[in-house]
């Protein structure tokens, strides 16, 4: 147990659990910095670089091992991916990939067809949707469809920008007084009278 | 005569429903709690009618009685004993009397509870709500959704039984009572929140006095959705654990909204603030259960779940606009109540970070609710066909499922009001290198994928976070720190954690083929080998079985069957899954050896780290059982959050 720590769990910021934590809230510095008794691992803690220097290398390490979904080929795992993309139109809220209906293997087997002549994910994923109505399971980016995709975006957008101006100006006026109106004093006569 | 028992059982509820409003009502109107108790104990008059139409239906069943209509659809002679039983909920009539008899269920066990409190108008409205909604039940099965109808069977007839898919797995006796001990027990909070609208006592007593009857329902709407999930991975097999389907959305959006709300409640508990937001949440989610119980059942969405199309959509969806109305109309009308006295004072605080989890929260329940309509919508303006599928949901879904992680991960540590960079980089140390630990083990293990790895490392990040705090908490106080909301509530994270880490996993790293073998022939998948040894059939009452034995790694001996159901003729294949801690091995026969053709047809699938989604569930529910036992009572005078500077400087 280094002094940090237990300078740490008299503050009672961190030794007492999560209600515990509750009770420290403050801004500036945990107490246990005020015993000015830090030792050097508590200071890493606090420095910038550290932090961004592991989010960085972090996120460096996720980003270089993107996969994507497989292109070419005529493995299983490319049939299956394109299979997933489609829809078992004689089923019912199955895709050709997980159906076992033999309009899904006829599927299928045209997939594995496709892929042998060389034809991309889009090419294959169009000769479905040309020759079948409503094939597609990824709904459409154009044309009314495409309010599936920008909608989303719009509406969440737009209530986190309205949340994150609300906290601001919360943030700003929290500091004022609330002065008691005549209203407020009315209801609280009110509610007194009703007492009685 | 089971016709006659069950008939006089919804009569009693529907009519001890409404006598027992009038009594309330009366008891309102001329303060005389003797009126209250007697409006009270009729919700044992409701709950008798209940049970007693419930044991006609089993009853009626268990005779194989084809007298009456839903019998003769959903029973059969050759139904076995347990899905005979789960054949009440097995189609919509049944399942509304599933609903009616576990709805009279929590409105008695709710008039034991308040017994002593009967001269409460906030109580008495409460139980009114509640033998409102009971009215609304009972009705519907007096009417629209009657699973008594009489049927004069042929000479003979036997039914067709439930529906395969229905009687393939003992889970399926278990689900459904799950899903609907959740989604009613929503009832008991809602009927709390109107009371509480209706008498303008608005301020958080409401909330304390529900806040284990939520946690109650939640806790059960969360077994339910995972039961489901283990169910159709099970049975369905191929389709894996979730499907998008209009019914798990339907089940997933009260759970949505359910859980910002056992979140942002706390904000209210302690600050005062969100008291419309919390409202309108509480009403979303009872809505919401009744609208998925539309979606579902009107037959208005295709899909799977939908066995069945009923005319009870219009009644449902009347109720469903009509709870709005009432919600929106109310909140309303006590706006001026509900101003909040507290405020914000920084985004990074402990209110903050559950302003943000609501946010995400009902973004989620906006992407699915879409998704899920969409193509409603689309065909009834344009008239156009189009389908919003998985891959919709899963690109929608993933940024704002990793989002929550992260904010799993920061929002234990920080404290209410105002928190610090310092502190927070204090607090976050152990648990950021808990994340950053967890990627480098991923990574050697050979994971791969943007998304899978931010999930791992959130993930781990996210545990690292509750470790800490569970940690902390029985360092102190013991056995104590893991029960009362707080701990128990950590728990329920590492649970989710797991469950989220298992689905990126699942979904990033499964291997699938599709082969056709010869007897004696082997395939290779996923660094495994299958081979096929042989196949024979069993008779069954109810079906003939096509069982293959199939060896796995030349050790494990795999039996997936072929059914074809004797009464429907429909034919479902049952998966072999055989689980295990790093992966999961499924088989299923899609194609049955002929004369002509000796081989069989087979799928493999090896999924990862599936069982940890099923585990993760059981950590939740522990988790919420915690989470329900009274904590440490704290003491009102312990200051929670920071001195103001005035205290500050006293103290000097």
């Amino acid at each position: 147990m280094t002094e940090v720590e237990s300078s740490a769990s008299q503050n009672g910021a961190d030794g007492l659990g999560p209600s515990a934590d509750e009770h420290v809230g403050v801004a500036d510095a945990p107490k246990g910095a005020s015993t000015k008794v830090k030792s050097r691992r508590a200071k890493q803690r606090q420095r910038w670089w550290w932090w961004l220097l592991m989010a960085g290398a972090a996120l460096a390490v996720i980003v270089s091992s993107s996969s994507k979904p497989p292109t070419e080929g005529v493995g299983e795992e490319r049939l299956f991916y394109l299979a997933s993309q489609l829809k078992c139109v004689q089923c019912v809220g199955e895709s050709v990939a997980g159906s076992a209906a033999p309009i899904a293997v006829q599927f299928r087997s045209q997939i594995r067809e496709q892929m042998g002549k060389g034809l991309t994910n889009d090419e294959i994923l169009d000769y479905f949707a040309s020759r079948y109505d409503d094939v597609l399971l990824t709904p459409p980016s154009r044309g009314i469809g495409s309010l599936v995709w920008v909608l989303p975006v719009v509406v969440i957008g737009g209530c986190a920008l309205g949340l994150g101006l609300a906290i601001r100006r919360w943030s700003e006026t929290s500091g004022q007084a609330r002065v008691m109106t005549d209203e407020d004093e009315s209801l609280v006569a009110e509610a007194l009278a009703d007492d009685d | 005569m089971n016709r006659a028992l069950g008939l006089t059982g919804l009569i009693i509820g529907f009519g001890g429903s409404i006598v027992a409003i009038f009594m309330l009502i009366g008891a309102l109107r001329t303060r005389r709690a003797d009126l209250a108790k007697m409006g009270r104990a009729y919700s044992l008059v409701v709950l008798a009618g209940a049970v007693l139409a419930v044991v006609a239906m089993q009853l009626a069943l268990a005779q194989r009685d084809y007298t009456i209509l839903y019998v003769a659809q959903n029973g059969s002679s050759t139904t076995p004993f347990l899905f005979n039983v789960a054949a009440m909920w097995s189609a919509l009539e049944g399942s509304i009397l599933l609903w009616g008899i576990i709805l009279a269920g929590y409105i008695t066990v709710v008039a034991h509870k308040v017994r002593k409190r009967m001269d409460d108008p906030l109580v008495i409205w409460a139980l009114i709500v509640m033998f409102a909604v009971s009215i609304f039940f009972f009705g519907l099965m007096l009417t629209a959704a009657n699973p008594f109808v009489a049927n004069s069977p042929a000479p003979g007839f036997d039914g067709p039984g439930p529906n395969p898919l229905l009687q393939n797995h003992v889970l399926m006796a278990f689900h459904p009572p799950m899903l609907y001990l959740g989604y009613v027990g929503f009832t008991v909070p809602f009927a709390f929140a109107i009371a509480a609208l209706i008498t303008g006592r608005v301020g958080e007593g409401w909330l304390i006095e529900t806040r284990r009857w939520t946690l109650f329902a939640w806790g059960f709407l969360t077994a339910g959705i995972i039961l489901g999930a283990w169910w159709s991975y099970e049975v369905l097999g191929w389709g894996g654990y979730w499907g998008w389907d209009p019914v798990e959305n339907a089940s997933l959006l009260p759970w949505l909204t359910g859980t910002a709300y056992i979140h942002s409640v706390m904000v209210q508990e302690r600050r005062g603030m969100l008291r419309v937001w919390n409202l309108s949440l509480l009403c979303a989610t009872f809505s919401l259960t009744i609208l998925g119980t539309f979606l579902t059942r009107s037959g208005v969405v295709q899909s799977v779940h939908a066995f069945t199309a009923g005319s009870v959509g219009p009644l449902l969806l009347g109720f469903f606009a009509l709870i709005v109305a009432v919600s929106v109309g109310l909140i309303g009308w006590r706006g001026d109540q509900l101003r909040s006295v507290g405020r914000i004072d920084s985004a990074v605080s402990r209110e903050g970070a559950f302003l943000a989890n609501n946010l995400v929260f009902a973004a989620l329940a906006f992407v699915v609710m879409l998704g899920t309509v969409f193509p409603l919508i689309v065909e009834a303006v344009a008239g156009d066909a189009l389908s919003v599928g998985p891959p919709y949901f899963n690109r929608m879904t993933m940024p704002l499922g990793l989002t929550l992680l992260f904010l799993m991960a920061i929002a234990p540590v920080l404290p209410w009001r105002k928190a610090s960079g310092e502190l927070l980089r204090e607090r976050l140390w152990w648990p950021a290198w808990f994340g950053i630990g967890s990627l480098a083990l991923s990574v050697v293990l050979g994971a791969r994928g943007i998304a899978a790895l931010l999930a791992f490392t959130i993930g781990g990040f996210a545990a690292g976070s509750a470790f800490r705090q569970i940690a902390l908490a029985t360092r102190r106080q013991g056995w104590r720190g893991l029960v009362g909301r707080a701990n128990g509530g950590m728990v329920v994270h590492l649970g989710t954690i797991m469950i989220g880490v298992a689905l990126a996993a699942s979904m990033s790293f499964m291997s699938q083929g599709e082969f056709t073998l010869a007897r004696g022939e082997t395939a290779h998948i996923g660094g495994h080998t299958v081979r096929y040894v042989d196949s024979h059939t069993v008779e069954y009452n109810n079906r003939i079985s096509l069982i293959a034995r199939i060896k796995v790694d030349d050790k494990v001996v795999y039996e997936p069957r072929l059914n074809r159901f004797r009464a429907s003729g429909q034919t479902v294949p049952t998966p072999s899954v055989k689980a295990g801690p790093r992966s999961d091995i499924m088989l299923s026969i899609t194609s049955a050896p002929s004369e002509d053709d000796p081989s069989l047809g087979l799928r493999v699938i090896v999924w990862p780290m599936v069982t940890w989604i099923w585990v993760g569930g059981l950590v939740m529910l522990f988790g919420t059982v915690l989470a329900i036992f009274p904590g440490k009572r704290r003491n009102p005078l312990q200051a929670v959050s920071e001195p103001t500077p005035m205290e500050l400087e006293h103290s000097r």
